[in-house]
């Protein structure tokens, strides 16, 4: 009994994860990604003060990009251009934008 | 006989300069591969992260990752977990790992070769 009971969980935790990951929207976040080519779309852009290239970040990992846009939305990473942007997107942007970037391929 | 000592200075050499670049900088006697070490655990041997969360840092640029280092040290870059792993990192060891993990082959890409935008 206890191990049909961990089935139904392992299988409701299953169709959560799919369900969760079909709402992110790959066209829309193609859309909000506009915006990062501005410094993210120019090969070897660098930010000026400090003196460092801006990262590479098409087909970077799923849920780090979502927690790293959070952190800057949240304020708890410093960068001030970052920070603006992040302000300025909802939850479900996030996701959209981390489902398009983690899609890319070199 | 000339030529057997240029090989076996030149052998010296390349001895010297494989040393030289597996050096991890703070620790003497600790290659980059010890300190990276750690690392490992979440952002894989073959820096490309061993689950989603963890960033992929194979072909990061190498000056970013060590921005991103130094940020969790100061704390502009707010991680518990990250926090706790720099802060026993000279200078020269995130150099080192950043360089170290930069020169992974990886999935990593800018934008210049993908579409943005609506179609």
């Amino acid at each position: 009994m206890p191990r049909i009971a961990c089935r139904f969980a392992l299988l409701a935790a299953f169709l959560f994860a799919v369900s969760a990951h079909a709402e992110d929207d790959l066209k829309a976040g193609k859309e909000l990604v506009y915006t990062c080519g501005g410094c993210h779309g120019v090969t070897g852009y660098k930010n000026a003060y400090p003196n460092y290239h801006v990262p590479r970040i098409g087909g970077q990992n799923y849920d780090y990009l979502v927690a790293a846009l959070t952190e800057y939305k949240k304020g708890e990473r410093a960068h001030p251009t970052m920070r603006a942007q992040g302000e300025g997107m909802s939850d479900q942007d996030i996701r959209n934008i981390a489902a398009y970037l983690s899609s890319l391929k070199p | 006989m000339k030529s057997m000592h240029f090989l076996a200075l030149l052998a010296c050499a390349i001895a010297a300069n494989v040393f030289a670049a597996d050096e991890g900088g703070g620790a003497p006697g600790k290659s980059v591969k010890d300190v990276a070490k750690p690392c490992e655990a979440c952002h894989a041997a073959d820096g490309n992260g061993t689950a989603t969360q963890y960033p992929r840092l194979a072909g990061q640029y190498h000056d970013y990752l060590a921005r991103a280092m130094h940020e969790y040290k100061t704390g502009d870059r707010q991680n518990a977990i990250m926090a706790g792993f720099v802060k026993t990192l000279s200078d020269a060891d995130i150099d080192a790992l950043a360089r170290y993990f930069a020169a992974m082959p990886g999935k990593l890409d800018d934008l210049a070769h993908h579409e943005q935008g609506s179609d």
